[in-house]
């Protein structure tokens, strides 16, 4: 069992190392379409992977449409999964009653956004004076109020029901739905189609990190560091963090291929990427209008499938590993 | 907690959520692209010079009048009026975009498509009419097969691994990949042209209702099976997996030791308690064949529920958007709510909490 495992990862991490180099290689101009030969099939001397219907090289768009790719899934799923992540366990470790605020300094924060928002119209000029004015009347008035008895009670906040209710407000719509439609309102850039990825995306991270943190907080280790008077966010940090953090690194694969093909799903559709960025997803929309050319279905479908296929099969022996560890260790 | 509380809770949660994510998108749409539309409308329109500048503004304000964006369009602005250097905050009472909007959805009215004159429920309503039995009928028989196919699994342990093998690989593939091979390989002349590669054939403005079943159904078995395809292998490495487990149980033992034959064990004892850990991908289930057939619609070209938001998507149709994208997360937290009550109902151990 294990062997397989690891010829199948073997494999895998071999693909994912072409597609790596191929993204690299891939020229970054587009070279000219070949407008003579459109829709020829493989293994003509020129196009050894033919062309497309309006004469580009399958091969060269396959190249590009293999760093586009990467250039969206990688930092998004990272950046999904360590903001979700990092939600997750600050939702999980603080819950509804540990993170507490006194009413002084609730107070003195609510009354200088107010006053921001007040003198935003006649300060418009100058935000600086804005700036400096809105902090130091609440300074002011959380020093003030502090004093009172009143300011000193402590005010529960309730961390966890924000970020739940966050999570739920995302999953009232299928993830392709969300996606599609502010993708069709905002009409993203490269950047902008990352940003909309990571602010779609990072939920099931955070659920994840949610319930590995429960299933820490209540470990006797966590329990002596509070005893310790550690502070919390350290507590978060070096303690809870390094226990929880390999359910994020297992996901991680998954969640790149699961990007990927949001990613390609939504260039097919037209909605994602601006056009002049090729992609896999656009190459294989290109064959509805040449219906018989299997070229152009067969290349890019095969690509988008190693790679997710690949994806799929790291991940499954990372689990075996990561779970192998915390049981020799913990 | 009481069930029927649980429920009502729930609901209300469900409703806030629902509100609070249709708003974002409106606001969303609203904010960005109302003045391009307009703009828009007025380029095709006026693509002679001779248009005076009066005409061209009393053509906009009209325009803006129809499409109701003459008013502001939140309750609060922070803009600069008219004749002053710098903005300030501005309270416009109800006569808003968002409010008049809200009102009318609250009274069933979802608008007007920009595009054609008609109601967008009218359109919904149309395209439900094709969507619904087509992912009813993918639901039915993905679980069917699911079903079957680990019962199966259970009696042929030998087959398990390849078996499970090709389900990971075919879980691979997105489900335009897959819609794309299946046309490639069974509705074409060069190789089989089985299946007819698009629409809904001669019969294609009747609906699936009104005769014509078999017609319907022949243009239907393609974008079924990629609904299956894309729904089941999931379903059958979850179930067979908490089968697995479920393998160990003392009570199958027990059932063994009493007499019962191996197939009535995994059918009877197995099968239902292995059920429960799949119960919410079930319920999951519909939303998601709904969100693909966003997919599955515009390469099968059928007039469904996906066409109409992807089309809508991409030609910036926004009342005919929202009204789709309010459908379907009405579909999801429906089908949320009901994952929770059949949770309780198979296993009245387990205590909700809202």
């Amino acid at each position: 069992m294990k062997w397989k495992l690891r010829r199948i990862s073997l494999l895998a991490l071999g693909w994912l190392l072409l597609l790596l180099l191929g993204a690299a290689g891939a020229s970054t101009t587009t070279p000219p379409p070949d407008l003579l030969n459109t829709t020829v099939a493989p293994f003509h001397p020129d196009h050894w992977l033919g062309t497309d219907t309006v004469g580009r090289d399958v091969w060269a768009s396959l190249l590009a449409g293999a760093r586009s790719t990467l250039l969206i899934s990688l930092p998004a799923a990272l950046l999904a999964n360590l903001v979700g992540g990092l939600l997750g366990a600050l939702a999980g470790f603080f819950g509804n009653t540990r993170l507490r605020i006194t009413y002084g300094w609730f107070g003195a924060t609510v009354i200088s956004v107010l006053a921001a928002g007040v003198l935003l119209g006649p300060l418009w000029n100058s935000p600086y004076m804005l700036l400096v004015g809105a902090i130091g009347l609440g300074a002011v008035t959380g020093w003030l109020l502090s004093r009172s008895n009143w300011g000193r009670r402590l005010l529960p906040i309730p961390l966890d029901d924000v970020i739940q209710a966050l999570v739920a407000l995302l999953d009232s719509v299928p993830l392709l739905v969300l996606v599609l439609t502010v993708a069709a309102i905002q009409q993203p850039s490269l950047l902008g189609l990352i940003v909309l990825l990571i602010c779609t995306c990072w939920t099931t991270a955070a659920r994840l990190l949610r319930a590995a943190t429960l299933r820490t907080v209540p470990l006797p280790f966590i329990m002596a560091a509070e005893a310790a008077g550690l502070p919390p966010l350290r507590i978060v940090w070096k303690h809870i963090w390094p226990v929880v953090w390999p359910v994020l690194l297992a996901r991680m694969p998954l969640s790149i291929a699961l990007i990927i093909g949001l990613e390609t799903t939504l260039s097919f559709l037209g909605v994602g990427l601006p056009p002049e960025v090729a992609s896999w997803g656009r190459l294989l929309a290109s064959s509805r209008l040449a219906p018989t050319a299997w070229w152009l279905i067969v290349c890019p479908g095969m690509a988008i499938f190693l790679t997710i296929w690949s994806l799929q099969a790291l991940t499954k022996a990372k689990t075996f590993n990561v779970t192998t560890e915390i049981d020799v260790t913990k | 907690m009481q069930l029927s509380r649980y429920l009502l809770l729930r609901l209300g949660k469900t409703t806030v959520a629902a509100w609070a994510i249709i708003s974002c998108i409106f606001l969303l749409s609203r904010l960005t692209s109302g003045d391009a539309l307009i703009r828009s409308v007025l380029d095709e329109a006026f693509t002679q010079p001779t248009i005076t500048a009066t005409e061209r503004a009393q053509t906009e304000a009209l325009l803006r009048h129809r499409f109701g964006l003459d008013m502001p369009l939140f309750y609060v602005s922070f803009s600069t009026p008219a004749g002053a250097t710098s903005p300030t905050w501005m309270w416009h009472g109800t006569t808003n975009q968002y409010h008049r909007w809200l009102n009318s959805l609250l009274h069933g009215n979802l608008g007007h498509s920009y595009r054609e004159d008609t109601a967008v429920t009218e359109l919904l309503r149309r395209a439900m009419q094709y969507t619904l039995p087509l992912t009813m009928l993918a639901a039915l028989l993905g679980v069917a097969l699911t079903f079957e196919l680990c019962i199966w699994l259970e009696y042929h342990p030998a087959w398990r691994s390849a078996m499970l093998s090709i389900l990971y690989a075919v879980q691979a593939m997105p489900l335009f990949v897959i819609a794309l091979v299946l046309l490639l390989l069974l509705a074409n002349p060069d190789v089989l042209a089985w299946f007819p590669a698009y629409g809904l054939g001669s019969l294609g403005a009747m609906s699936p209702w009104e005769g014509g079943l078999g017609q319907y159904l022949y243009h239907m078995v393609l974008p079924l099976i990629s609904l299956i395809l894309v729904s089941v292998p999931g379903l059958v490495i979850q179930l067979s997996a908490s089968m697995q487990l479920e393998l160990h149980a003392g009570y199958v033992a027990t059932a063994r030791a009493k007499g019962a034959t191996p197939r009535a064990v995994v059918r009877h004892h197995i099968f239902r308690n292995a059920l429960l850990p799949v119960l919410p991908l079930l319920a999951e289930l519909l939303p998601n064949l709904v969100a693909g057939s966003v997919v599955v619609e515009m390469i099968f070209a059928l007039p469904g529920m996906g066409r109409l938001l992807a089309e809508a998507a991409s030609t910036q149709d926004y009342p005919v958007l929202l009204g789709a994208v309010l459908l379907v997360s009405l579909a999801r937290l429906f089908s949320q709510l009901l994952a929770d009550v059949l949770y309780q109902w198979v296993d009245p151990r387990i205590r909700l909490s809202a």
